[in-house]
Order: C-alpha cells, then sequence, then structure tokens
C-alpha cells in the first residue's frame, strides 16, 4: 500500500509544474548558468585588463628616474600612458572622473635622494572605487624598486646574497585535495541542503496542505490504508525530491566542469575527478539520507497544520533560513569535525562532508553524525505520525 | 448495515477558539447520543441544518473522525475496534469532494481500486461498466483539472462504486451541482437502494428528501429530534410541508431548551 501511495504521489507531484521547476529545472540548470556566467564575466574583465591602456598621471620634473623606468617596463605588465601634470589639484580631479587610472606624484629633489641613497619618497594617487588600479601601481612601483635596488648593489658594489640573513622556503605539506577540502568543501554541503530544503518544501506543502485545501484527504482517510502508510507513501516522495532536487544541483555542477569546462587546470580537475569517487558519493548520500528524511519530518507537521498553502510556505520558508544558515558554518576555515560539532544537526553534515571531500574523515565522528542524524529523522518521523493522526489537523471542518 | 449507538463527539477547543465563541469551556458538544439504524435496501436520510452535526455523525461513521464514546457497526464489522475492514465496506461521497487533478479519470479509479484491494480484472469490468452508465468513455483519458463540474462528479461517482461498497455514504451529495449533475447523484441513490445497498446521506434540500427517503433522523445541536420512516413521519406532521415541519421541529426543540 505505502507504495501505490508512493507511485500516485510521485506522480502527481512529477505532473506539477511548479514543483518540478524547483525540483529539477533550477537545481540543474542554476550552476551551469552562475558558473558560465561568472567565468565568461571574469574572463571579459581579464581581456579588457590586458588590453585596456592605463593612464597614468605625473606630477614632478620632465625627466624623472620613475618615468623613464614606467616608459621601459614591458607591455606584457600591461598598456600604458604617461600624461604629465603640472600640480595634484587637475590630477586629482581627472582621477576622480576616471580620467586617469592612478598618479603619481614625484618631488623635484627626487635624484638628490637616490644620489645620497636615501629612500626617494613617491606619492600614489588612485581612486579606490577604480577596482584593481592600487595593485596595478603597486606592480609597476615593485618593479621599479627592483631595478633601483639591483643599481644601488652595483653603485656600492654589494652582492645581493650578503645582504640577505635568510633564505626562506615555504613548503605545503597539504595535498591539494586537502586544500580543496578545507577551503572550498562546504560549498558543496552547502549546495546539498539548500537545495534539499527547497526539494522537500514544494512536495511537502502540496501532498499535505494541498491535499487538505484541496479536499481529497478526505476520501483518501476513508480508504482501508493505515495512516501511517499514507503518510509514509507520502513522505517516501518527500524526501525523494529533496534528494533528487540536491542531485540535480551536483549534476549541474559536474556539467559545468565536464561539459563546460569551466576548469581548465588539469591538475584540479584530477583531484576533483579523484574526489567525486563512488565511494565519496556513497558516503555523502549515507549523510544526506538522514538530513533529507529530517527536513521532511520537520516539514510535514506545519504541512499537515497549515489551513493553506499560502499559511504553509509562510511557515516553512523562515524555517528554510534557520536550517541553511548553520550550514554556512563550512564556509568558515578553522571549524573543524569534533564531538561536539557532529553532535550538532547540518553543521556534522557540512563538516563531515569537508572532511569527506578532503580525505581528512574521522569514521568514529561520521557514524556519529549519521547517528545524531538518523535520530533526529526517526524523532521527527514520530512527530509527523502524530500530527497526521491528529483528526482535527487532517481535515479542514 | 449500520447500527450506530449512543454515539457522542466532543472536540477540545483551543484557546483562538474559545475566544472566538467566547465560552469558558474547553470542548465542544458536536454530537451527543446519537442512536440510529440504516437498513440494506433503503435510504436513511440525515437532515439538519447547517453545524447541526451531520457531516461529524458521518466522518465518524466513515472511520475518519473517532468517536468519545458509543459504537458503530458497519456491514457487522465493529467500525471502532477495526476501522480498517468496516472502511473496505464503505462507499464515501460529499457534494465539495475533490479529485486529484492532475491525474486522469483512469489513473484515478485504478489508484483507488488498488488502495481498496480490488483485482485488475474486477477493476476493469467494474469500471468500464460505469463508465457505460454514466457516459464518461470519452473524456477517461483527460486530466481531471480540465473536466467540468458534472464530469469530475461523474469521476467521483466511479470512485466511489469501484470497490462495490456494502454500505455508502453521501455528505450533502448534490451541494453545489446544478439539477443536471445532481440528477447523477440522484439516480445513483436509487439505484444503490434497487441493489440492496444500505445508503445514508445527510442534506438539508427537502426536495431530495422527499423523493428519495425511506427513513429519516432529524439531528439539531448534535442531538437526535426525530427518528423514523418517512412515512411515520410523513404521517405525524402538524405543518403543511416538510420544509414547514422540518422548521417546526427545529424550532420547537429551541423553545424546549430555553
Amino acid at each position: 500500500m505505502i507504495f501505490t501511495i508512493f507511485k500516485k504521489e510521485l506522480k502527481d507531484t512529477l505532473r506539477d509544474r511548479r514543483t518540478l521547476i524547483m525540483m529539477l529545472v533550477i537545481p540543474l540548470l542554476l550552476f551551469p548558468i552562475i558558473l558560465n556566467v561568472f567565468v565568461a564575466i571574469s574572463s571579459s574583465f581579464q581581456e579588457e585588463a590586458a588590453t585596456k591602456t592605463v593612464k597614468i598621471g605625473l606630477v614632478g620634473p620632465n625627466d624623472n628616474y620613475v618615468k623613464e623606468q614606467l616608459e621601459n617596463l614591458p607591455e606584457s605588465l600591461g598598456k600604458k600612458e604617461i600624461i604629465m601634470y603640472k600640480d595634484t589639484t587637475a590630477m586629482k580631479e581627472d582621477l576622480k572622473k576616471d580620467t586617469l587610472q592612478f598618479a603619481l606624484f614625484i618631488p623635484n629633489d627626487f635624484k638628490k635622494f637616490k644620489d645620497e641613497l636615501k629612500p626617494a619618497p613617491v606619492t600614489v594617487y588612485y581612486n579606490a572605487t577604480d577596482m584593481g588600479m592600487q595593485e596595478r601601481a603597486e606592480s609597476y612601483l615593485e618593479t621599479i624598486e627592483d631595478i633601483a635596488q639591483q643599481e644601488r648593489y652595483l653603485d656600492l658594489d654589494l652582492k645581493e646574497e650578503e645582504l640577505k640573513p635568510l633564505n626562506v622556503e615555504y613548503s605545503n605539506v597539504a595535498s591539494t585535495k586537502e586544500m580543496i577540502g578545507k577551503l572550498a568543501g562546504g560549498i558543496l554541503p552547502y549546495i546539498f541542503i539548500a537545495f534539499g530544503f527547497i526539494g522537500c518544501m514544494y512536495p511537502a506543502i502540496d501532498l499535505f496542505t494541498g491535499e487538505k485545501e484541496r479536499g481529497t484527504i478526505e476520501t483518501l482517510l476513508t480508504t482501508p490504508v493505515a495512516r501511517w502508510q499514507i503518510l509514509f507513501g507520502k513522505m517516501g516522495v518527500v524526501v525523494l525530491s529533496g534528494l533528487l532536487a540536491a542531485s540535480c544541483a551536483l549534476l549541474g555542477l559536474f556539467l559545468s566542469i565536464e561539459v563546460f569546462k569551466i576548469v581548465d587546470d588539469p591538475k584540479l580537475l584530477e583531484v576533483i575527478h579523484e574526489i567525486l569517487s563512488f565511494k565519496f558519493i556513497i558516503l555523502l548520500y549515507a549523510l544526506l539520507f538522514p538530513l533529507t528524511v529530517f527536513f521532511a519530518g520537520l516539514m510535514i507537521p506545519i504541512a499537515v497544520y497549515a489551513k493553506s498553502f499560502k499559511e504553509a510556505q509562510s511557515i516553512i520558508t523562515p524555517l528554510n533560513i534557520l536550517v541553511v544558515m548553520p550550514a554556512m558554518v563550512g564556509f568558515f576555515p578553522g571549524i573543524e569535525l569534533n564531538a561536539i560539532t557532529a553532535s550538532i544537526p547540518v553543521v556534522n553534515v557540512v563538516l563531515a562532508t569537508k572532511e569527506l571531500i578532503a580525505g581528512t574523515l574521522d569514521y568514529g565522528l561520521l557514524a556519529l553524525s549519521f547517528s545524531v542524524m538518523l535520530l533526529l529523522a526517526i524523532i521527527a518521523v514520530i512527530v509527523s505520525f502524530k500530527r497526521f493522526d491528529k483528526e482535527t489537523n487532517v481535515v479542514i471542518s | 448495515m449500520i447500527k450506530v449507538s449512543h454515539l457522542s463527539k466532543e472536540f477540545e477547543l483551543s484557546k483562538k477558539q474559545r475566544k472566538e465563541l467566547d465560552t469558558t469551556d474547553t470542548k465542544a458538544v458536536a454530537v451527543s447520543d446519537v442512536s440510529f439504524e440504516c437498513k440494506p435496501g433503503r435510504v436513511f436520510s440525515l437532515l439538519g441544518p447547517n453545524g447541526a452535526g451531520k457531516t461529524t455523525t458521518l466522518r465518524m461513521l466513515s472511520t475518519i473522525f473517532k468517536p468519545t464514546t458509543g459504537s458503530i457497526e458497519i456491514a457487522g464489522i465493529d467500525a471502532l475496534s477495526n476501522p480498517q475492514e468496516a472502511r473496505k465496506k464503505i462507499g464515501f461521497l460529499t457534494g465539495s469532494t475533490g479529485l486529484y487533478a492532475r491525474l486522469t479519470p483512469n489513473e484515478l479509479i485504478k489508484y483507488f481500486a488498488d488502495l481498496y484491494g480490488v483485482p485488475k480484472n474486477v477493476c476493469e469490468e467494474r469500471k468500464q461498466k460505469l463508465y457505460d452508465l454514466l457516459d464518461m468513455n470519452e473524456f477517461q483519458g483527460k486530466r481531471i483539472g480540465k473536466l467540468s463540474t458534472g464530469m469530475k462528479q461523474k469521476v467521483s461517482i466511479v470512485r466511489t462504486m469501484i470497490h462495490d461498497p456494502e454500505v455508502i455514504v453521501f455528505d450533502e451529495p448534490t451541494s453545489g451541482l446544478d439539477v443536471i449533475t445532481a440528477e447523477n447523484i440522484i439516480q445513483l441513490i436509487r439505484d444503490c437502494r434497487t441493489q440492496g445497498k444500505t445508503v445514508i446521506f445527510s442534506s438539508h434540500i427537502m426536495s431530495e428528501v422527499d423523493l428519495l427517503c425511506d427513513d429519516i433522523a432529524i439531528i439539531h445541536k448534535g442531538g437526535l429530534l426525530f427518528n423514523g420512516t418517512m412515512d411515520t413521519f410523513r404521517s405525524g406532521m402538524q405543518a403543511k410541508n416538510l420544509t414547514a415541519e422540518f422548521i417546526r421541529i427545529v424550532n420547537q426543540s429551541k423553545t424546549t431548551q430555553t
């Protein structure tokens, strides 16, 4: 009987355009669209930055050292045009108007400082709203400073290595897989949780409140099927919808990587392939299944209690924020899976998935996270059943 | 056969409901000590004004609600101790029954036949007979959401009859329907009587009661004011017609209560 109800509810749900869009279409298309747009915009910015001629204002003597070095910088560091100004007032105006990208003030006695082997002052004017221009000025000036330093070593007949007491080398012991897991691994569970919740939401409201609102539940309750069987059949569809939505989001992400070639670094691609192993997917779903049952169990009592689709939606939507917020924990580096975090629902799934991606998962903590989620899922099912069994909640009188 | 004995139903009142009803009572009595019998091959009408307790009584008969006290026997089965078995014997139809708009009549009928455990070949045979009778063959594959009210009501009839129930419960089955659509229901009730089924229906449309009833019970404020055959009711009438007599009985009970 549970399967008969499940089959019918699934058919009914898959014929609901609104649920279908929220459950399959949006999760599937969101990532390819967002990532493609992001890549297209960022590459167009990079292209623009490479081809754009940066206008640099300069106040100072006509034959100053900085100007000379600036002119000699290779075009690979970006095209540039130097515009001389007599004073800083007009220069600042042009910076504000965005006619200039940044400007340099070189004092008239710049050469004296240089000759006396003192640090020569250079003031950089920039408009912080013009993104990336401070960095461009820094990169030009660092190059010029390097050249000036080499010249000074030569003048003083010094060897660079004699002035360098330490030769520090940094060696990263973390694998790329671990770094992806710890730094970017929070995104994956977040996607799953957010879409899993949204995926459960519409079917839960439609199959419980909707059925009450449309007056079909009364007929269903007069059939010789136990209420728990009706609940389980319907709940099965809600859980499946949540898992489908989350899987579609993952599939969308996978398509973005494999079909639309968002990641072009072969080394990174290899690591991503290594992460997405069969074992990883099985363990991920082992965590997600009780989580989705828990979501369904949270929503069903509300959907059973609510008298209209609107009422159910207005209660469940804020709940979304409450549930998805803890999932953001995954974005903060430093929060690790331990006995305490493994006992906090949602947070445990996020952190365990992160560890799973990084390949550093402690199976004891995974078992604890799974047990906590399973326990909550069971409680949620019991609460749902109690609510569904309450006669005043299933029939609008 | 339906046997109802000393049936009562109380609902707990929430704080909000107590405020709305301006009462300090924690419970509201919807049905109080109601007893009656509906016999096979006869149509029993439960008559009462809005809020009298008709729907609550019928919901208890169809096991959607559990009675606070009393007993219900449906076709020889104790509906309280064995509700699932009792439900197999009941067909339930209301005028406001919704149908799954995204399914076709064929899919809906199959779904309910499966829920009632009707074998596939029996279901097909019964379905075809009912489709022919109600002239439904043309729209059997269309989505229910796209059907007219009359067509939907025909689907509801097939859904109610697909498991060939012994007892049929009609809760204001013609409310909100046009005369032509309502006629389908009237005909169905007549057919059920002819087939020897037990029929109970609630209504406040006197012409329907006059047309169909063999036995009648008048319910008001949860209690029965009259319970007997239609012939007894007619012979004891003090007013000119059924409507006037119904109003007289209800008003008399109000005077007695005050």
